[in-house]
C-alpha cells in the first residue's frame, strides 16, 4: 500500500527503535526494551535486521560478567529516517488534499 | 504477520519515542549537592578561621575539595557502569563541567600559590555561574539557570566587597547555584518528572 516507504523502517518495532536512537548517542538493550515495551526475543530479531541494513551499530561487551548490547544509529540510519519522514509527510499531505 | 502501519500511526510512534528519549537526563543532583556543601563548608570555615585566628594557615581548609574530587571520580565510575543510555545533552553538560574543572585546577596551580586568592574570588564566582547556567538551559531546569545568574550578580558585588567577606558571597553563591537546585532536582527525579 505504502510502496514509497522504506520496508525496513515501516514496521512498528523497528521504527520505534530508530526513533528512540535518533535522539540519544547510544542506548543499551534493556533501555530500548523498556521504552519500546517489547519482548527480548522480538527486539533481538528487529535489532539484527536494522544492523544488517546498516542503520544501526551494535556493540556487544561484558559488564560485571553480564552481556551488554549497546546500539547507536549510523549516518545511513539517520539518512534513511529522514527520507522515511519525508515520504510520510507526502502521504499525509495527499490525504489532506 | 504484523499489520501494516498507516502514516498517522507511524508519526505517532516517532513522536512518542522521540519524547521518551528527549526527557532522559541523568540525575546529577548528588554532584551538585556534594560540591555545593563542600564549597559552602570550606568558605564559611575559612571565614571563621580568618576571623578567629586560631590556626596559622586557615586556607588549608580547602584541602577538603580534594576529598570531593576523589568521591566524584568514584561516583562517576559507578554511575557509568549502571547507565543504560547516553544522551547528547548529558555528554555536552559533562564536557562543560569538565572544562570548568580543568580551568579551576589550572587557576589553583598557577595562581593559588601566589597567596592572593581573595582578589580572584569575583572571577571564580563568575566562573561558577557559567556552567551552572548552561546546564540549566540544557536540561531545561529553571533553578539552575537562576543559580547561574545569581553567581554572575554576586561576582559583581564581590568586586566591591571588602576582603574576607567575599567568602560569605561564595557560600551564598553555592547555596543558590548548587545546593538549592540540587535538592529541587533530586525531588524532581524522585517524583519521576524526568525519566531515568
Amino acid at each position: 500500500m505504502f510502496k514509497d516507504l522504506d520496508p525496513i523502517l515501516h514496521s512498528q518495532l523497528r521504527l520505534a527503535i530508530i526513533s528512540l536512537l535518533i535522539g540519544v548517542k547510544e542506548a543499551d538493550f534493556n533501555f530500548i526494551k523498556e521504552k519500546t515495551k517489547s519482548t527480548a526475543g522480538n527486539l533481538s530479531v528487529q535489532i539484527q535486521k536494522l544492523k544488517d541494513a546498516g542503520y544501526i551499530e551494535v556493540t556487544k561487551q561484558f559488564k560485571d560478567n553480564y552481556p551488554l548490547t549497546t546500539c547507536s544509529i549510523t549516518k545511513q540510519g539517520v539518512h534513511a529516517f529522514e527520507i522515511y519522514v519525508k515520504a510520510l509527510q507526502g502521504y499525509l499531505h495527499t490525504d489532506k488534499n | 504477520m504484523e499489520k501494516e502501519l498507516t502514516p498517522t500511526e507511524s508519526l505517532a510512534i516517532i513522536e512518542n519515542m522521540i519524547n521518551k528519549a528527549k526527557s532522559n537526563y541523568s540525575d546529577d543532583s548528588t554532584l551538585y549537592l556534594l560540591w555545593g556543601w563542600v564549597i559552602f563548608i570550606c568558605s564559611i570555615g575559612h571565614f571563621i578561621l580568618l576571623q578567629t585566628n586560631i590556626i596559622k594557615y586557615p586556607e588549608y581548609i580547602w584541602v577538603l575539595t580534594w576529598g570531593a574530587v576523589i568521591y566524584q571520580i568514584y561516583y562517576i565510575l559507578k554511575k557509568e557502569k549502571k547507565k543504560k543510555v547516553k544522551s547528547y545533552t548529558d555528554e555536552i553538560v559533562g564536557y562543560v563541567w569538565m572544562g570548568f574543572g580543568f580551568t579551576m585546577f589550572f587557576i589553583s596551580i598557577i595562581i593559588g600559590n601566589q597567596n592572593n586568592w581573595i582578589t580572584l574570588y569575583p572571577i571564580i564566582l563568575f566562573m561558577y555561574g557559567t556552567p551552572t547556567f548552561i546546564s540549566g538551559v540544557a536540561i531545561r531546569f529553571l533553578p539552575l539557570k537562576i543559580g547561574g545568574i545569581v553567581c554572575w550578580g554576586l561576582a559583581f558585588i564581590a568586586k566591591f566587597t571588602a576582603d574576607i567577606y567575599v567568602l560569605l558571597l561564595l557560600a551564598l553563591a553555592v547555596l543558590a547555584a548548587w545546593i538549592v537546585p540540587g535538592y529541587l532536582l533530586k525531588a524532581k527525579y524522585k517524583n519521576n518528572s524526568y525519566e531515568e
